[in-house]
């Protein structure tokens, strides 16, 4: 097992490696370089500036040689300082510093400063992280969870009123713009009937930003009454996520259920005298759920998606606001580091997906 | 000139010497594009113990029957139309899907033709044996898992201990069909359903199956009703034989009788489309035309369109097996036909030592 | 056929006068069952007729794309175009009476105006990004599927490594870095980066269709490859492939809207339903519900229309499906 989950895990490296290259080749394609967009922040410094695009090996330079050393630079094998693969230490760069490398590079996770803030990208980012996990994974639980249900239902009571209900709203919220959905959620439950707050995390003024030390403190002080409010801000954005999402998938467990309650190995069991409830919730539904595995897994990706647009409309402070915000102030090192983050985990969700998948399917072999 | 002949109608249950009994049998299904009469009108009697083949094309209606049997059709789209179904003594179809439920797998058992479908891919296979086990007997989880590796042991499968641990896709077809034929013995059933037993196995595993199979209808005395298409099998398998054709049995006696002197030109058909040594050079007989089209029956006999002995009654009137005197073939060449004073033939065409008559029970 | 055996007149009962009918020898007739014989495309045709659904989307979607051509040439729409401006030019001509029936906007500019007019670039977005898309998803996984070996692993090495970089991120970065505010680029952006998922279900398919019997005998037979790929491979996996293009292109148009929405698309002097979504967000806690609500509905009916055709076309495509 633990043979199987290393295998797969050095086959990720090529892709994140991937990744890195990309995200590299977006940020050199994009008009304007870097050095142009510090400049355009007063709060920064010229000598702040010129010690950056030292460390990163920036310069105007546009010759492919330059590329070269300043992806390496930035991906932290070249050391700019020393201009040479060694580091200050005298050890080969990519090294950890404690073994000697240098301190550059996004493999010692030193993702650059934000352009428009002037502060490390991955503060920011770990700053962020918390507010977006707890959206998209409560979001995420739920939706899972009903659609295995909704789904489930409608395969075992197919072609009845309530299949029938469920592949109708199943249609409606599928096509319907879930950012669109969300504004009208606002409209309906925040202006109009005025009992859920229409937009934030936490409520300004009753409580200090999320996420912040001095919320944490007035957290500990509170925390019943923490946990309330932000319950409360949640569930606008939670519910047009799951119903976003649940739409498709209970589409997809259901028609994963039917071909599960079609197969031969279902009616030798129904063959064998067992309950019904055995057959269905036994036989048909460990087999149902193995394709459903793959397809959340797949759709991980499109949690972070979701949660830009939600975080957009609900000003839901995490990591998608960060971005949004990210596009528009033009905030290159910021942008290039939440993608290479949420690439990452997309990945490595990827890897937990065929492993579940190896456990619950015992055709898989892992040895 | 009578259109309804007399027909013997059975009241009541059978006698007790009968395990099964099917009475006028009758499974339509529901499609889109109308009413499909998959079986129509279908009796016959298995005693205790005894062997009965059913043989015919795909699509006869011969599996139709054993799900019936077995009350496994989806309804909808199937509706058991009419019919009686005794089974020692009770006729399934008045139970309660409960009552059923202690009949499947514990009375009747069946065994599939595919096992590599058949089995649950995500349970072991001593999983799947002891569900049944646990579920008609009192036995423990644990007495049912020795059980399971007892009647592994009785199907052949060598090293069963370590067998019940293994998951289906770790066995092969042969394996997987032993693995079946065990699940389906480990309640001891009084009637075990074999449809199609051998036909996605390999031919070498096939007579490994089969002979297996028949072991086990002897050592145990439980009635086997078999279901292919395959002639040879049943001359090597069964006593009684009947041959179902477009969802009636059109004839039906014992294997001798029928495999050797076939009285209904169907079954004169079948026997002489199966190649022999002795045919070698000459062409293949064939069985011409398709089987009929289940919106559009032909008037008269089924059968008429393909039969090369048609004569006027034939396109006329349908012939039922239950007219005939003794019932064993629904043939107007055997029974004098409504307007007719006698008929054509009193016995079938005696058949030369073909492949069949080789093979039959020694 | 069955006819020829039958008396000439039998009543239901059977009973009539036996007239001896005429038998062929037996052998000598043929009984094979005369099919009406229909080619691929007129069974799907007849098979989506019966889908009640897809008549329905692909009707709606008919009249979005008629409304798409004609409305922003009758009814031009100018967002400067303020009434009480000096220069304002009044009501639509033509749509006068119902200029003000989805409400108006806070300039006092017709809503119903900006649903009809936005149509254009919404289906342009739609239809060309799934042309696009559809073709470099196709010819990607058929090289790939069909040759397999190297080509095959590079191919799907770079299809894996778009499918793992979140497809919004990189859409929101490409359109605020190259997107300047116009259809064009906006489409290409999208079309160029909507393929990946496709090209992948299309070398699937190719991959499991390369082994059917069938191309095995048409390659037995010496058909060249471009014609196993085109003539005996495509036309099997072109359901799949049908469905989803019009997934494609049912995204794209929540993708425009959404781009537009966060001012990183159409430039806001162009009337697209995303800039209309865009401008009413500030004014949807005043209550003003309708700004919002009709152009999302026109996307709502848009999506919903090209999805049920999509279904439709699923059904009616799949070669193996029955009538």
């Amino acid at each position: 097992m633990s043979k199987f989950i290393i295998r797969r895990a050095l086959g990720l490296i090529p892709l994140l490696f991937g990744i890195v290259i990309i995200s590299f080749v977006l940020m050199k394609a994009a008009p304007g370089g870097p050095a142009q967009q510090f400049q355009r922040n007063p709060r920064v410094t010229q000598t702040q500036i010129d010690e950056w695009l030292k460390r990163w090996c920036l310069s105007a330079d546009a010759s492919p040689a330059a590329a070269v050393k300043e992806f390496a630079g930035w991906f932290g094998i070249y050391n700019c300082n020393t201009e040479s693969i060694f580091s200050e230490k005298g050890g080969l760069n990519f090294l950890p510093s404690s073994l000697g490398g240098g301190g550059n590079g996004i493999i010692h996770g030193d993702f650059g400063y934000s352009i428009d803030a002037g502060r490390p990208v991955l503060e920011m980012i770990t700053e962020r992280m918390p507010a977006t996990l707890m959206l998209t994974s409560i979001a995420l639980i739920l939706w899972v969870s009903i659609a295995i249900l909704l789904g489930v239902v409608a395969a075992i009571k197919r072609y009845s009123f309530f299949d029938q209900a469920v592949t109708f709203f199943s249609y409606v919220f599928y096509s319907l713009p879930i950012f669109w959905l969300g504004l009208m959620m606002i409209f309906l439950f925040a202006v109009t009937l005025r009992i859920l707050p229409p937009q934030g995390i936490v409520t300004p003024r009753a409580w200090p930003p999320f996420n912040t030390d001095v919320y944490w403190a007035a957290f500990g002080r509170n925390p019943i009454g923490a946990i309330i409010d932000i319950g409360r801000h949640l569930i606008l954005p939670v519910t047009v996520l799951v119903l976003a999402n649940v739409a498709g998938d209970s589409r997809f467990v259901r028609a994963s259920m039917l071909d599960a309650l079609n197969q031969d190995f279902v009616r030798t069991a129904r063959a064998k005298g067992l309950p019904n409830r055995t057959v269905v919730m036994k036989h048909a539904f460990r087999n149902a759920m193995l394709p459903v595995v793959t397809n959340v897994a797949l759709e991980i990706p499109f949690l972070f998606s979701g949660a830009i647009v939600t975080e957009t409309i609900f000003s839901w402070t995490g990591m998608g606001l960060l971005f949004i915000d990210g596009v528009g102030a033009r905030d290159y090192f910021l942008l290039m580091g939440i993608l290479l983050i949420t690439s990452a985990i997309i990945v490595i969700f990827n890897l937990v997906a065929d492993v579940v998948y190896a456990v619950v399917d015992p055709r898989i072999r892992y040895d | 000139m009578t259109l309804t002949v007399e027909r013997a109608t059975n009241v009541g249950p059978p006698a007790a010497d009968v395990l099964l009994d099917v009475r006028d049998l009758r499974t339509y299904f529901h499609v889109m594009d109308g009413l499909v009469k998959a079986v129509d009108g279908v009796s016959f009697t298995i005693k205790r113990g005894e062997t009965l083949g059913i043989v015919g094309e795909s699509g006869c209606g011969k599996s139709v029957t054993s799900l019936s049997i077995m009350r496994l059709l989806d309804i909808p789209p199937g509706e058991i139309a009419s019919g009686e179904i005794w089974l020692d003594g009770q006729d399934l179809l008045t139970l309660s899907p409960e009552e059923m439920r202690e009949v499947r797998g514990n009375d009747v058992a069946m065994i599939f033709q595919e096992p590599m479908t058949s089995l649950n891919p995500v349970f072991t296979v001593g999983d799947q044996i002891t569900e049944a086990v646990v579920q008609h007997t009192r036995m423990s989880k644990k007495e049912a898992w020795n059980k399971a590796i007892e009647s592994l042991r009785l199907v052949g499968i060598s090293n069963p201990e370590r067998r019940v641990k293994q998951y289906p896709h770790e066995l092969s077809g042969g394996m997987r069909q032993r693995v079946m034929i065990a699940m389906a013995l480990s309640c001891d059933p009084k009637l075990l359903i074999a449809d199609e037993p051998t036909t996605a196995l390999d031919v070498t595993i096939q007579a490994q199956i089969l002979e297996l199979i028949r072991k086990i209808q002897d050592e145990t005395d439980s009635a086997l009703m078999l279901i292919t298409h395959d002639l040879g099998v049943v001359a090597e398998m069964v006593e009684d034989v009947a041959v179902m054709y477009a969802g009636r049995i059109v004839e039906r006696g014992t294997v001798e009788d029928v495999l050797v002197r076939p009285k209904h030109p169907y079954t004169e058909g079948l026997l002489t489309s199966i190649p022999s040594k002795g045919m070698r050079g000459s062409r293949l007989n064939v069985i011409k035309g398709t089987v009929p089209n289940p919106f559009n029956m032909p008037k008269g006999c089924n059968f008429a369109p393909r039969c090369p002995y048609r004569f006027e009654p034939c396109g006329a009137y349908d012939p039922r097996i239950e007219d005939a005197h003794p019932p064993d073939v629904a043939c107007w060449l055997y029974t004098p036909a409504p307007g007719q004073t006698s008929a054509p033939r009193q016995s079938g065409p005696e058949r030369q030592a073909g492949p069949m008559t080789t093979g039959a029970p020694t | 056929m069955a006819e020829t055996m039958r008396p000439a007149e039998t009543t239901e009962l059977g009973v009539g006068p036996l007239v001896p009918p005429q038998l062929p020898l037996a052998g000598e007739e043929d009984f094979e069952i005369q099919l009406e014989s229909l080619n691929q495309w007129q069974l799907a045709w007849r098979r989506f007729k019966r889908h009640r659904l897809a008549l329905i989307g692909s009707v709606a979607f008919g009249l979005i794309v008629l409304i798409a051509i004609v409305a922003p040439i009758l009814w031009p729409y100018d967002v400067t175009d303020i009434p009480g401006a000096k220069t304002y030019g009044g009501d639509a001509p033509g749509l006068a009476p119902l200029s003000r029936l989805f409400g108006t906007d806070f300039g006092g500019r017709s809503v119903l105006q900006q649903v009809l007019v936005g149509a254009r670039i919404s289906v342009e977005v739609g239809v060309f990004t799934m042309l696009i898309a559809a073709s470099l998803g196709v010819a990607v996984g058929s090289i790939a599927g069909y040759f397999g070996g190297m080509i095959d692993g590079f191919l799907m090495r770079f299809v894996d490594l778009l499918l793992a970089i979140p497809f919004l991120f990189v859409i929101l970065v490409a359109a605020r870095f190259f997107g300047g505010g116009d259809v064009v680029t906006l489409i290409l952006i999208f079309g160029l980066l909507s393929w990946p998922g496709l090209a992948r279900l299309v070398r699937a398919m190719f991959l499991s269709l390369r082994e059917m019997d069938f191309v095995q005998a048409a390659r037995a037979v010496g058909v060249s490859d471009l014609r196993i790929a085109f003539r005996h491979i495509l036309p099997n996996a072109l359901g799949p492939i049908v469905v989803s293009a019009t997934l494609i292109m049912a995204n794209a148009i929540v993708l425009e809207a959404f781009v537009s929405f966060l001012n990183f698309g159409i430039r806001a002097t162009d009337v697209s339903w995303g800039n209309a979504l865009s401008n009413s967000q500030g004014y949807l806690l005043n209550g003003n519900w309708w700004w919002p609500f009709f152009p999302g509905m026109a996307i709502a009916i848009s999506v919903i229309s090209v999805n049920f055709m999509g279904d439709g076309l699923r059904d009616a495509l799949d070669p193996r499906a029955r009538e």
